[in-house]
């Protein structure tokens, strides 16, 4: 079980070293928006129902879902404006993480975050977001501009940390993940294959994963209000 | 030609071992400093635990990516070189 740690089933388009698919990933990725699709969809049929009722069990799973999301996201934004364009992008990078993040505590499925690939892709995207909202509120030219002060020659050090934003942001959420599933691993093949391994799972899997998927996207918003400020 | 192979493959572990030990102290005592600071201010006025909390969670997750830069010099070292 060991030996295969860390290795990787990717198909090579064309032979090419560089174009591939890891199947692993795309068949988990899939499964993830399956759930959170299906989970929509089937919360959307609870709308359906006379404005006089009683409200529906499903009404109730919506509206306390969107009111802790708000509770959470609301005051980290810097305006109600900005708010109102982006807790819906904001939502949906929380709850496709922290499912793909929960969905390695079933046997045999592996999360898609444990792959670089994913949390670099949602960095690259927040990244873009940031700098098009910077330059959408504030004008292209004097957000440009905002990059060579207070001084022209601090220039190389503000594109230097602009650039950082999307590595350490993409590598937290990658380390932490495979990191967790490291150690699970490790423990079941080495040490103790019955019982142990669950609790550990629950701290990795449910604990960490929420953690770390709040933190993703609060540093999202807080990525985007520094850009929007400038 | 062995032995040159052996005292690599030592020092990929010693070096995984060492990335891993010594870079987790800093990020580890940085975090408790942001939870224990935290605590006081918590402490100090209960009305602010909530944005203090959320302030916290965050500062400690930027902390963190010091350990998490470890650990990921410790898997390359073990998986890739």
């Amino acid at each position: 079980m060991l030996e295969h740690l860390g290795e990787k089933l990717v198909l090579r388009i064309g032979g090419s070293d560089v174009l591939g698919l890891d199947i692993v990933t795309l068949i988990m990725s899939w499964i993830v928006m399956a759930i959170v699709i299906a989970f929509a969809w089937w919360l959307r049929q609870g709308l359906k129902q006379d404005v006089e009722a009683k409200p529906s069990s499903r009404l109730v799973i919506i509206e306390s879902l969107i009111n802790l999301l708000e509770d959470q996201f609301s005051g980290a934004f810097e305006s109600e404006r900005l708010q109102a364009q982006l807790f819906s992008f904001i939502s949906t990078l929380f709850i496709f993480i922290v499912v793909s993040n929960w969905i390695a505590i079933v046997p045999g499925l592996s999360s898609p975050t444990q792959d670089f690939n994913i949390p670099l892709s949602f960095a690259l995207l927040v990244f873009m977001v940031s700098h098009y909202y910077g330059m959408k509120l504030n004008g292209t030219g004097s957000y440009l501009k905002s990059f060579a002060e207070p001084y022209a020659f601090m220039l190389p050090m503000n594109l230097i940390s602009e650039i950082a934003k999307p590595i350490s942001h993409s590598f937290r959420l990658f380390g932490n993940v495979f990191g967790g599933a490291v150690l699970i691993s490790v423990l079941t093949a080495k040490l103790i294959p019955i019982l142990l391994p669950a609790f550990f799972q629950a701290f990795y899997g449910l604990f960490i994963g929420a953690i770390q998927a709040f933190v993703f996207a609060l540093l999202a918003v807080s990525y985007i209000n520094v850009a929007v400020e400038e | 030609m062995e032995l040159s192979a052996s005292i690599t493959t030592a020092a990929k572990y010693l070096a995984a071992g060492f990335a891993m030990g010594i870079g987790s102290i800093a990020a580890a005592y940085g975090e408790g400093q942001v939870a224990s600071h935290a605590i006081d201010g918590m402490a100090r006025q209960p009305e602010m635990e909530d944005s203090l909390l959320r302030t916290m969670v965050i500062g400690q997750a930027i902390t963190e990516s010091t350990g998490i830069y470890s650990l990921i010099v410790a898997i390359m070292l073990l998986m890739v070189v």
